[in-house]
């Protein structure tokens, strides 16, 4: 970090709006600049950082989350890209593992490949499983290729060999010979990008890594060429899928890392509040217009992934923070099926024509015209530069809910809400209670525009005891950017029986990937105090298909500690243990980590006796179990100090949210700022 | 029927329409949480490749909700199962008891499919049943894999498991569970499958209890029933837009081994008079003497199956059933085989021919989502002992492939995609197999010409093959279809490729292995390999746009050859290395002016002379089965005259009476 000043910003692109957090270290004052999104993303940051009112010359860090990438691969804008591969097999991303997203649907196809057939080429060559020759690369052909590839004026290639995690060679003299023959052009090994068995998921993993390596290192680039010429002269650290920030540099090896880089920023976020409150485990829930993001954060680490992808078909198998994104936000669409159920989303108004309240041409009622039917949500909003039009909504849920199901309009706007609540409930049970987590054990931290209406609802539906509201939900995924480490994820596949696996042989496995990973964060300049590393295993027991990761210490000198930690793991998450069946080693990984700054975030002292501000005003709000509207005060949120503690009913208005504190639910200001609803029982 | 005229208190039994609603998706959960655990604790792969279902079932065993990715021939038989169980246990059900059943004489699929079911009680009172259905990767039997297609009945296809009872009261029947497993080639896998199962009904009624606290078990009871009169409503609606009418057709299987050469009738009747659907099956031919008969329980899967892909929107329980309705037909047809004949090879068999004949009269109903003959499930087995090792364990390469869908009104079929068997069913990573077993393959690749020809091409199909390395006692067998009634064009479009499978390929030791085999004796330097066919063409190839076809030729999914033989479109290469092609519109025009002229003419001509010009290397396979309507034995040469004059009425039928007159 740049000696100094004390403003870091975090940028996060979006696809509809770029928001900016400029924070003071110096006092911890937080500033937030929203301003939409540019057809050249870079003018955008440039814009939301003028916005912002900061000089780049006052800035010590500048942290950024892009959809860059995965934009790019669902619209298929791609640099001119080839694949080379061993003969017989040029298909294999094109066949996949065979299966369609939709099972039943057959006029719903998967994606077409990120690089077309006619651009995929075939060398002779072979190597068995064991890493034996049995075919010698017949490098006439590979210059051939190599050569043809230069007079089609390719800007990227793939190289992927069969067999290749178990012998590079063919693969690096590929390589070479086409850096002879391409001396410009970016070139991906599947044994670099992803070392490990299964050709599909390799493969796949390697093109997705040479389709985005000019266009993200070409991005990343003259992103930090354009913040240096506005007098920026310190770090850009770009958030990655895993959770961790990776330099410029890293980000031209293994741009594919980048893929789910605006996705996992929310989650971070998340994972931070929850440390920050002293919740070892969390549930996130961000929730848009249209969506929502959830994640979860198990003692203090958020759950990660290597079966991930932008889209059905082509997994990109590099860790990635687990994210269940679903069709549940403001915006979504009810409707009444034919069989005559009601039902909320996926379908959503989006920003054009928008919720029915909006008065921009939406007919259909919306998630947030019940909201404010019901009296949730105010008339007004974004400070009252937007305001909503109650009569068009309650229009809008009359004709095309309540009167079809011979409702009142409240009551079929408190069940659109209900509906859409149990939805998000389904989903968080899905990627909890089905892994084993008792939701009961974790809070809730909400953000996003909606996150904050529906936290205490959802809360009391999963029995979950405690929801945290950050200051600023609207931006706060923006911040997760500055809220990470510089991460590598190395790792090593090691086949091998637990009970013949020579410990020592681990352990010389481990070294060399700390040997590495230690060379990378050196390279980016993290001081050797700074550098931390964290070994695990990925296990299975024998005959199973997939693997689970258990930490291990080091140096690994008995694996029947770790054996036992795998038995233990897999009954906490599968509810059984076979101690009789044999365990297997299948793949030995390392997390290089090099500390960043600790961030620190607005932070308020509480006062010995706190007073509560008196409320805006109070409005009728109707809630679940009760016949009658409420009188509900409304407050300010600027205006509530740390320390404070209320009873619901109440609402909480800011620029960005809404909270709602449903009657009988303990709200609390903390230390952070943060809302902290505790749901009791009878709340 | 309209939801309006009712109160949804009347629709929905009662059930408010959130609480409705919320429970209706919880059901969901429900099946998706047991699928989930065991995806991720399975041992066999076939289970792992997503070869598996689940379902929640009502107290009497109709299904409330099935899983949302689970395997598409499963559907239809999971409620069935169920009901055999509580038959064979009734006033014998007990908490905590658990059972198991793979009957496909009750219902069940094939033997292979394990279905382990837990009966659920609230309150002393049984009210669910949570059903976990996999794949097991061996289960006996006189093969590798327990596919022997020269089984003629269940005893030489692998274990029958009746309903039995394998926890009784909470305490796991080690014994029981043993006394299946140690019938089978990998005990070890068949335990850790059983347990995976027996868990995951376990997670389903955890979550069942949950609702019960929360809604109160009258409610939740409330909502099963109320959940399959919402589907049945659905269903009804959808079929009430149809129009009334019956619907005709029949696909086939290749040749029946009892018998003389001939293709094997699966006929589908569909009548729909108002919101109700009735598929008739009985008029089927009699059993065959090999294994691709299938159980009643398949053959109303099939049809189903082939409903539901036609309404891919409509969740699946029993009051999909109760909408449309399946007369299978007494025992000892080719649909109801019936015991003992042999069951096992039933998904490439009578299922495939079942669901395809369905996707042809649904075509006609339904023209917007119109869909030409996909390819043929295909499964290749080598088996034996694999000397890389000291111990030279079994091993089995057991392998399937994604292959072409059928051409669409308005687009072209999806290239290599998993069976319509199951669209979930995920092929293997050839590296896996090569650790597993001492096979080296030699190419998993999209066939240039294999998708048939249509105005929308049929997807294209995948070859894959391999060489065999360190064997000992090995033998291979393959259960597949379609060398004969050959994946199949609609509305003027034409055929794909053949299936089959060949070794040793262009030496003197080539051999034609047939669509259906078992245990020929394989040895160390063998290859092999087989095409999965392409899926039909949808309308004239003639009227397919050129520019289509050079983008076609361009990625080598067609060939310039038979851009002109098939298509009539004349390609001229300028620059290979950069892609660069381009039509001859003249020569085009001219071409497509000869074909349209001469091309009815070629299905009149004497069967033995084209059969001749095949064996003199004048004509191809795909000229055979596309342009003259000629099927022989593949391998010899030899012409099939019976076969070929059925062939040839289909090709009229499909094909030829939509082209234009000449």
């Amino acid at each position: 970090m740049r000696e100094g000043t004390t403003k870091v910003v975090a940028v996060d692109v979006g696809g509809t709006f770029t928001d900016v957090c400029v924070l003071d270290q110096s006092d911890g004052v937080l500033e937030v600049a929203k301003v939409s999104s540019t057809p050249d993303p870079i003018d955008g940051v440039l814009a939301g950082v003028a916005a912002a009112g900061i000089d780049l010359d006052e800035v010590a860090l500048f942290c950024h989350g892009t959809t860059v990438a995965t934009n790019a691969l669902i619209t298929r804008r791609l640099p001119n890209a080839a694949m080379v591969t061993s003969r017989g097999f040029r298909d294999v991303i094109e066949i996949r593992r065979g299966t369609r997203d939709d099972l039943w649907d057959a006029y719903k196809d998967n994606a077409p490949p990120y690089i077309r057939r006619r651009d995929r080429f075939e060398v002779t060559e072979r190597v068995d499983c064991t890493g034996k020759v049995l075919e010698e690369l017949d490098e006439d052909d590979a210059r051939r290729v190599a050569r043809t590839l230069a007079r089609r004026g390719v800007e990227t290639v793939a190289v992927c060999f069969i067999n290749a995690y178990a012998n590079p060679a063919h693969e690096q003299r590929m390589a070479e010979i086409l850096a002879e023959e391409l001396p410009d052009v970016s070139i991906s090994t599947s044994s670099d990008v992803l070392p490990e068995l299964f050709e599909h998921e390799r493969f796949s993993t390697t093109v997705a890594n040479a389709v985005l390596s000019p266009l993200v290192s070409g991005y990343v680039s003259e992103l930090g060429r354009r913040l240096e010429s506005g007098g920026y002269d310190g770090d850009l650290l770009i958030l990655h899928s895993g959770g961790g920030v990776m330099t410029p540099e890293a980000v031209e090896r293994l741009a594919v890392r980048l893929a789910a880089s605006g996705i996992a920023a929310g989650a971070v976020a998340c994972q931070y509040t929850a440390a920050l409150c002293g919740y070892p485990n969390a549930i996130g829930l961000d929730m848009g217009g249209t969506s929502t993001d959830i994640s979860l954060v198990y003692d203090g680490r958020l759950r990660v992934t290597n079966e991930w992808f932008v889209e059905h078909g082509y997994p990109i198998c590099l860790p990635s923070i687990e994210v269940l994104t679903i069709g549940a936000g403001g915006g979504s669409l009810a409707t009444i099926d034919a069989a005559g159920s009601l039902r909320s989303g996926p379908q959503s108004a989006g920003s054009v024509p928008g919720p029915a309240s909006y008065g921009t041409g939406g007919e259909e009622p919306t998630t947030t015209d019940a909201n404010l039917v019901l009296g949730r949500l105010g008339d007004r909003l974004v400070g009252g530069e937007m305001t909503l039009d109650p009569a068009l909504a309650e229009q809008a849920i009359r004709s095309r809910i309540a009167e079809p199901l011979s409702l009142e309009t409240t009551e079929a706007a408190s069940a659109i809400v209900q509906v859409a609540n149990a939805n998000m409930a389904d989903a968080v049970r899905l990627i909890s209670l089905q892994r084993g987590y008792d939701p009961r054990e974790f809070a809730l931290v909400v953000f996003g525009g909606a996150g904050a209406l529906h936290g205490a609802a959802l809360a009391k539906e999963l029995s979950i005891p405690t929801v945290v509201v950050p200051p600023r939900p609207g931006a706060w995924s923006a911040l997760g950017c500055l809220m990470v480490d510089i991460r590598h994820d190395l790792s090593q596949m090691f086949l091998a029986p637990a009970h013949e696996a020579d410990a020592e042989d681990v352990e010389a496995v481990f070294a060399d990937l700390e040997r590495q990973g230690r060379e990378l964060l050196e390279a980016e300049g993290v001081p050797e105090d700074r550098i931390r590393l964290e070994r695990s295993i990925a296990m299975r027991y024998l005959g199973q298909w997939r693997s689970m990761n258990v930490d291990v210490g080091a140096p690994v000198t008995d694996l029947a500690a770790a054996v036992e930690q795998f038995h233990r793991e897999h009954e906490r998450e599968f509810s059984y243990r076979r101690d009789e069946a044999p365990v297997e080693l299948y793949r030995l990984e390392l997390t290089a980590i090099g500390q960043t700054d600790d961030v620190r975030l607005p932070r308020q002292e509480r006062a010995d006796d706190p007073q509560m501000p008196s409320p805006v005003h109070t409005r009728d709000v109707w809630f679940d179990g009760f016949d009658e509207p409420q009188p509900t005060p409304v407050y300010e949120r600027a205006a509530l100090p740390a320390g404070v503690q209320f009873v619901g009913p109440a609402v909480v208005d800011q620029l960005d949210t809404t909270t709602l504190v449903p009657p009988g639910v303990l709200a609390e200001i903390d230390e952070h700022l943060n809302i902290r609803m505790h749901i009791t029982e009878g709340s | 029927m309209s939801a309006q005229s009712t109160t949804p208190e009347e629709l929905n039994r009662g059930l408010d329409p959130v609480t409705f609603e919320v429970l209706k998706n919880s059901f969901v959960t429900v099946v998706d949480e047991m699928a989930e655990q065991i995806l991720r604790t399975c041992h066999s792969f076939v289970i792992f490749a997503r070869d598996f279902s689940c379902a929640l079932c009502d107290a009497e065993g109709n299904t409330i909700m099935q899983g949302s990715q689970d395997i598409a021939v499963h559907v239809g038989t999971l409620h069935l199962k169920a009901k055999a169980i509580l038959e064979d246990f009734e006033g014998d059900i007990h908490e905590g008891d658990v059972f198991a059943i793979n009957d496909p004489y009750r219902g069940g699929t094939h033997f292979s499919d394990v279905s382990i079911v837990r009966p659920v009680f609230a309150d002393g009172e049984l009210i669910a049943l949570a059903q976990a259905n996999g794949h097991w990767a061996d289960m006996g039997g006189s093969t590798p894999g327990s596919f022997d297609i020269s089984a003629t009945d269940h005893f030489g296809e692998g274990v029958r498991i009746p309903p039995v009872r394998i926890v009784d009261r909470g305490v796991v029947r080690a014994d029981v569970i043993n006394l299946v497993a140690r019938n089978t080639r990998a005990p070890g896998d068949i335990v850790g499958d059983c347990h995976a199962q027996i868990e995951a009904t376990r997670i389903a009624e955890q979550e069942i209890f949950r609702l019960i606290d929360k809604y109160g078990t009258d409610t939740v009871v409330t909502a099963f029933a109320a959940v399959q009169d919402y589907v049945e409503r659905l269903t009804r609606a959808r079929i009430a837009e149809l129009p009334d009418g019956v619907w005709e057709t029949e696909d086939h299987i290749d040749v029946d081994p009892g018998s003389e050469e001939g293709l094997v009738a699966v006929r589908v009747k569909m009548t729909i008079s108002g919101d109700e659907i009735v598929y008739d099956l009985s008029a089927s031919d009699p059993a065959i003497e090999n294994f691709l008969n299938s159980g009643a329980g398949v053959a109303f899967s099939g049809a189903i199956a082939s409903a539901k892909t036609f309404m891919p929107d409509i969740p699946l329980n029993s009051g999909f059933y109760r909408a449309i309705k399946v007369e299978i037909g007494p025992e000892g047809t080719v649909v109801n085989a019936g015991w003992p004949l042999a069951v096992t090879g039933c998904v490439s068999g009578a299922y495939e021919k079942i669901m395809n004949a369905g996707f042809e009269l649904w075509s006609q109903l339904m023209p917007e989502r119109a869909m030409a003959c996909c390819f043929n499930l295909e499964y290749l087995l080598v088996g034996g002992r694999d000397q890389r090792a000291d111990d030279r364990p079994f091993f089995m390469w057991y392998d399937w492939m994604a292959g072409g869908w059928g051409g669409r009104n308005g687009k072209d079929g999806q290239n290599a995609t998993s069976p319509v068997f199951g669209v979930g069913l995920a092929v293997q990573p050839l590296e896996g197999q090569e650790r597993l077993t001492p096979v080296v393959t030699s190419t998993h690749e999209i066939i240039t010409d294999s998708g048939g020809p249509g105005r929308h091409r049929g997807g294209c199909g995948v070859r894959k093959g391999g060489e065999l390395t360190q064997v000992e006692h090995a033998v291979m067998s393959y259960c597949c279809d379609r060398a004969r009634s050959v994946t199949w064009g609609i509305a003027g479009g034409l055929p794909s490729v053949p299936h089959g499978v060949w070794l040793n390929a262009g030496t003197d030791r080539e051999r034609f292995l047939g669509a259906n085999f078992s245990n020929v004796p394989v040895g160390p330097g063998d290859r092999f390999e087989r095409p999965s066919a392409g899926g039909g063409g949808f309308g004239d190839p003639l009227e397919r746009d050129p520019a289509e076809v050079l983008e076609d030729v361009i990625d080598g999914y067609v060939s310039i050859e038979r851009a002109e033989r098939d298509y009539g479109v004349v390609v001229r290469e300028i620059d290979a290395e950069l892609s660069h092609y381009e039509v001859d519109e003249a020569a085009t025009t001219a071409a497509r002016e000869r074909e349209r002229a001469g091309r009815g003419a070629r299905l009149e001509e004497d069967p033995e002379a084209v059969a001749r010009r095949f064996r003199n290397g004048e004509l191809d396979v795909l000229d055979l089965v596309r342009h003259y309507g000629v099927i022989l034995d593949w391998g010899s040469g030899e012409l099939l005259p019976r076969t070929t004059e059925q062939y040839r009425a289909l090709l009229r039928r499909r094909s030829a009476a939509h082209w234009p007159e000449a």
